[in-house]
């Protein structure tokens, strides 16, 4: 397998404070990497380090076979799009998008032809004599992810660029970044907090935490199984829910389970209903089980107070917060 | 709300005519013949007759000219020294966390927080030793000592005020340090290192102190222009003061659009 980028033991920490903790990461040629995590635990930290703007504490970091981490950012072949797009305000568009190229001693005509290609690839070609202090921010985001296509390099990092545009057009930029990717063969390593995001357009997720890798693989497998209970918690539109599971014949254990898991028709164990989501055509039911709150999907519109019985479709098992076991048979009925 | 805006009107039109009243009294003199005003107990204070002879008088007085250029000289001096040392410290310490960096400010500006004497007479001393005495070169230094605080904190405003990694995106877009500072930042404080131009030439120009201690024998025109008004001239000094304003007057209302209060906040506004 061949790695466009490879963080080996990366250690990085602002005073006494670890933000990147042994952090090790592959990414292969033309993944589309999402990472995922919540706000504050080091994820643009982690892409100012392998783009250069951030030294390292320790450890290493190699983009396509070349060792870069002593390299200066203007010698390390990536391009990064920042979560503010930092245009250069004194430039137009077209100015803001050749720079790179200018900067790599590129010829004048070429810088043209290359340029007016890739506005005509993202759909801002008939922008490219503005200002760009006067797009609105989709168009901003496209002359940065122009600007960031333009000169070819090994390695793209985007730090949560979509998260300051309207919800829908964040959909069709996202879809399209998506397809760029995949069209044009790129590496992406895609920083954001949304979980949306990340499920639409990852081939893999890599989830963040306390400055290391919790858990890397694809959304589903997430989804699914996560491989301890914080990350049960942390994905998904509703966490995990998690019950003691000594009643249930696995002492000393935790039983994880996600909303969509529970079996209403059998005879399992029983809780009472404390409030009710409403989510398009789904009820979300949220309920009580010996002081534990659980929330389980369901077509059915119960009331507040109403003690049902519910049984389990599948579930994982938890030792010390670790995956132990998963459980697909029709366990708890 | 009405109420309230004629308020700001009427504070405004004193403070206007606080400022503009000495102005306008250097006018009247300049135009006005003597007996009108200075040979009067309670001089008149609108214009009655038109006069230029005080000017003629004045221009045949050819030795304020010297002065004039030789204070033109150091304001430009200090002036584009102020940018060359500035924009450098300014850079510098907006890379320093916002706490270290205000307190260094804060540091800078007790030069300016003692008597302008106190530090004068002292670098007197070594300016006689390194010849610097009565030379354009050792006021202009020394008036940098009153500038260059003032300076550094717009020019620290100025990069504070700029997009964030935006320099960052320089070095990522392949530039080196150099070309990003030249071709990126450089651009982008362009207005505040005007700011600060401004306000370091104009300070200069009216700078006192420091001026007649280093350099008393080849006077700047303010120590001059004093020393007419003590000899007993004072039509003479407020003519030259008049046709010396005029040019500053028309720099600052050309350029009045920069002159807004965001750069002269160092950064520091929000906080």
């Amino acid at each position: 397998m061949e790695y466009k980028l490879e963080l080996i033991d990366v250690c990085k920490s602002y005073g006494n404070k670890k933000v990147l903790n042994n952090l090790n990461l592959k990414v292969a040629s033309g993944e589309f990497l999402v990472v995922l995590g919540p706000s504050g635990t080091g994820k643009s930290t982690l892409l100012r380090t392998i783009v250069g703007i951030e030294d390292i504490d320790s450890g290493r970091i190699i983009v396509n076979g070349e060792d870069v981490t002593k390299k200066p950012p203007n010698k390390r072949d990536i391009s990064m799009v920042f979560q503010n797009y930092a245009l250069y305000p004194n430039m137009n568009v077209f100015k803001n998008i050749a720079f790179p190229l200018k900067m790599a001693g590129v010829p004048r005509d070429k810088i043209k032809e290359k340029v007016e290609n890739v506005a005509r690839l993202l759909k801002i070609d008939s922008e490219l004599n503005n200002s760009v202090t006067r797009l609105s921010g989709g168009q901003k985001q496209r002359v940065a992810i122009a600007r960031a296509l333009v000169r070819d390099p090994q390695l793209f990092l985007l730090d949560e660029p979509l998260s300051n545009i309207d919800a829908r057009v964040r959909y069709t930029s996202r879809q399209e970044l998506k397809r760029l990717q995949k069209e044009l063969n790129y590496t992406f390593v895609y920083v954001t907090h949304d979980q949306a995001e990340a499920s639409n357009i990852a081939d893999r997720v890599a989830v963040l935490h306390n400055g290391i890798i919790e858990q890397i693989g694809t959304y589903e497998e997430l989804y699914n199984r996560p491989v301890n209970t914080w990350v049960g918690d942390f994905i998904g539109n509703f966490p995990m829910n998690f019950i003691d599971g000594s009643e249930l014949g696995y002492n000393e254990k935790i039983i994880g389970f996600r909303p969509t898991w529970v079996n209403e028709e059998s005879n399992g164990i029983e809780v009472e209903v404390s409030l009710i989501d409403i989510e398009e055509s789904n009820y979300f039911i949220h309920c009580t089980y010996k002081d534990k709150n659980i929330v389980f999907q369901s077509k059915n519109k119960y009331n507040v107070g109403d003690k049902i019985k519910i049984g389990l479709k599948k579930f994982n098992v938890y030792e010390n917060g670790i995956l132990k076991d998963v459980i697909n048979e029709e366990a708890i009925s | 709300m009405k109420s309230k805006n004629i308020g700001t009107y009427i504070i405004a039109i004193i403070l206007s005519i606080v400022f503009i009243y000495p102005l306008y009294v250097l006018v009247l003199i300049t135009f006005e013949p003597t007996y009108l005003t200075f040979d009067r107990l309670y001089p008149y204070q609108i214009p009655v007759v038109f006069t230029l002879s005080n000017l003629e008088v004045s221009f045949k007085n050819l030795s304020l000219v010297y002065p004039v250029i030789r204070s033109t000289e150091v304001a430009f001096i200090v002036a584009f020294l102020a940018l060359m040392l500035s924009i450098p410290a300014g850079y510098g310490l907006e890379k320093l966390t916002a706490r270290l960096s205000n307190r260094i400010i804060i540091l800078m500006f007790i030069v300016n927080m003692m008597p302008a004497l106190v530090i004068a007479i002292p670098i007197s001393v070594y300016f006689i030793k390194l010849g610097l005495e009565n030379t354009v070169i050792g006021i202009a230094l020394a008036q940098e000592l009153v500038v260059l605080p003032i300076s550094v904190f717009i020019m620290l405003g100025g990069f504070r005020s700029l997009p964030s990694d935006i320099e960052n995106q320089a070095l990522v877009d392949g530039a080196t340090l150099k070309s990003a500072f030249i071709r990126i930042l450089l651009p982008l404080i362009r207005v505040p290192a005007l700011v600060t131009f401004l306000i370091a030439w104009m300070t200069s120009w009216d700078e006192f102190t420091y001026a007649v201690i280093i350099s008393p024998v080849k006077p700047t025109f303010p120590v001059d222009l004093y020393d007419y008004v003590s000899r007993g001239e004072p039509f003479v000094a407020s003519s030259f003061a008049l046709i010396v304003t005029i040019p500053v007057i028309i720099v600052t209302v050309v350029l009045q659009k920069y002159l807004k209060g965001e750069y002269l906040s160092g950064g520091l506004g929000g906080v």
